[in-house]
């Protein structure tokens, strides 16, 4: 699971009002070289809930200088792109697992991919 | 009650038979159709795009430039998706784990028919509805009634996978080969090498699963319908799920068991399995058949009339399961577009009986007895839409989806609708 994926993941338990973010917990984590594309980046910067990748990036040991806050004109910033590029499409967890931050209930991620069935009871 | 049986059945008829033929769509036969293809290529640049119920992830190749996430309920088809290199999860269609209004477009090619009650269908609709941006765009793929080659009498029905269509089987062999090579071979541009390794050792893991195999076995397959939303009968649920020895009497309709309750059931099943196939049509689809067009013709005339008649000889019962199972073969699934040019071009070239699949094994052994529900399992529960209704659908039920494009397309009804700001007073 990318980074970016979690971005737009959330706990659809039954009766959950707030399940997003999800917590991280991972066991495995890799880092996978993706080519960069700055563009692509600028442009999937709107679409993202910043504070909540910063806050994944943290999670996992990987956001180094990742500010807390959006810079300004990151269009023609590439060193910022580059590390949003890579929290965003080159940190995968592997293994460990996503908590709904309301219910408690942990989602398993295994070999990459994130198990979000739910049970019947939970619909 | 029927929320319970519904999602009992498309446990039974839909997810456990994909868990099942799931190695069979790992292969690179399945073809992404081109106006899906130009859906996603029509894409801006940057945009986050969800396949919903993505299957072995065959479209989530396409534009590099756009986001692809796909999700399913099949854990091996997912696993595969993921070993070529593609974000995927596993979640069910009516409770989708996404934020509200984070994708520029959807797609759920093949899905939709899935779901065993209009609510369902309409559920499903709206779920990716919202996950949709507004301005964002979906597009809906679903199995249509109304056919050229082939004519559905209800339009809730279960389709018998069939691993091994007829002039298919001869080639399979080879293209299984050359799966192997390319993926081989794309992992190897996936700079990832856990992925390159998971990706060799899946399909390894298919070639010992298909070399088990017995060659030979019974092939008996059923076409039967039943409707969930109009007429909620729990008896034919039974049916449905009952041992292997209740499904085989479906196969022969003058078998005389009137006085044995289930089996009376059945009856009323079989006489939409022998009219399923009105007049024999023909056959020879331009773009959806597979290879042995001749074949077919000849076992359909023959067993034509002997379905008919009175059939108490076990020959002549099995001559005529053999022509459901060759008709079978020939029908195009939503999700499997045959690859007939490369079929044509190699069919003849190897012997009869290559490598067969695991549920056909588990098939020979029902049918010697066993009390399993093994070939009920592998038959597809699918509602086939006929024109206008999945429009009408949206349309009627979906009001933050406005329908901007409907058309037919690979035997499928299509949608494309764009998600429009609603004004809440």
């Amino acid at each position: 699971m990318k980074l970016l994926t979690h971005n737009m993941l959330t706990s659809h338990v039954k009766g959950v009002t707030k399940g997003y973010p999800l917590l991280i917990k991972a066991t495995a984590v890799k880092v996978n070289e993706v080519e960069f594309n700055p563009q692509f980046v600028s442009r999937m910067i709107p679409k993202l809930e910043w504070g909540v990748l910063v806050q994944a990036a943290d999670w996992l040991g990987q956001r180094e200088d990742l500010p807390a806050e959006l810079v300004s004109d990151y269009e023609k910033n590439d060193d910022f792109l580059k590390k949003v590029h890579r929290v965003l499409l080159e940190v995968e967890v592997i293994e460990g697992c996503l908590q709904c931050p309301e219910s408690g209930r942990e989602f398993p991620i295994s070999k990459g991919i994130p198990n979000m069935l739910l049970n019947e009871d939970e619909v | 009650m029927m929320e319970e049986a519904a999602s009992q059945l498309e446990r039974d008829h839909v997810h456990s038979v994909y868990d099942k033929i799931a190695p069979y769509f790992n292969d690179s036969r399945y073809k992404a159709w081109p106006k899906v293809r130009q859906f996603l290529l029509d894409l801006q640049p940057g945009s986050i795009v969800a396949d919903i119920g993505c299957g072995n992830g065959k479209y989530l190749h396409i534009n590099k430039e756009v986001f692809k996430l796909g999700c399913d309920v099949c854990r091996p088809l997912v696993d595969f998706a993921w070993s070529q290199g593609h974000e995927v999860q596993m979640c069910d269609g009516l409770h989708l784990p996404y934020r509200d209004g984070c994708f520029d477009a959807v797609l759920s090619i093949a899905v939709i028919h899935h779901l065993s009650t209009k609510e369902r269908r309409i559920r499903a609709i709206k779920e990716m509805a919202r996950t949709l941006r507004v301005g964002g765009r979906i597009m809906i793929y679903v199995w249509a009634m109304e056919q050229k080659h082939r004519k559905f009498e209800k339009q809730d029905i279960f389709v018998p996978w069939n691993p091994n269509p007829s002039g298919f089987n001869r080639e399979r062999a080879k293209p299984r080969r050359r799966a192997t090579a390319q993926s081989v071979s794309e992992a190897i541009d996936n700079s990832e090498k856990h992925r390159k390794v998971r990706s060799t050792s899946s399909v390894a893991d298919e070639e010992d699963l298909t070399r088990a195999v017995p060659q030979q076995r019974t092939q008996r397959l059923w076409f039967f319908s039943r409707s969930l939303d109009s007429v909620f009968d729990f008896g034919s649920l039974a049916i449905s799920r009952s041992s292997s020895r209740d499904l085989s009497t479906l196969s022969s309709p003058t078998s005389d068991n009137e006085g044995n309750k289930p089996r009376g059931r059945g009856r009323g099943l079989i006489k939409q399995v022998s009219s399923f196939f009105s007049p024999p049509s023909v056959i020879g689809s331009e773009e959806d058949v597979f290879g042995s067009v001749t074949d077919l013709h000849k076992t359909q005339t023959h067993s034509g009339s002997n379905s008919a008649t009175t059939n108490k000889n076990g020959t002549e019962e099995q001559s005529m399961s053999v022509s459901l199972a060759q008709e079978c073969s020939s029908l195009a699934l939503p999700d499997l577009v045959s690859l007939q040019r490369e079929h044509l071009k190699q069919s003849g070239d190897e012997s009869e009986g290559g490598p067969q699949g695991q549920d056909q094994q588990e098939s020979t052994q029902s049918s010697q007895g066993s009390e399993g529900q093994v070939e009920g399992s592998c038959l597809r529960y699918y509602h086939v839409f006929r024109e206008g209704e999945l429009a009408e659908l949206i349309e009627n039920h979906v009001e933050e989806l406005h329908v901007k494009h409907a058309y037919f397309d690979h035997a499928n009804w299509c949608v494309v609708a764009e998600k429009v700001q609603l004004w809440k007073i």
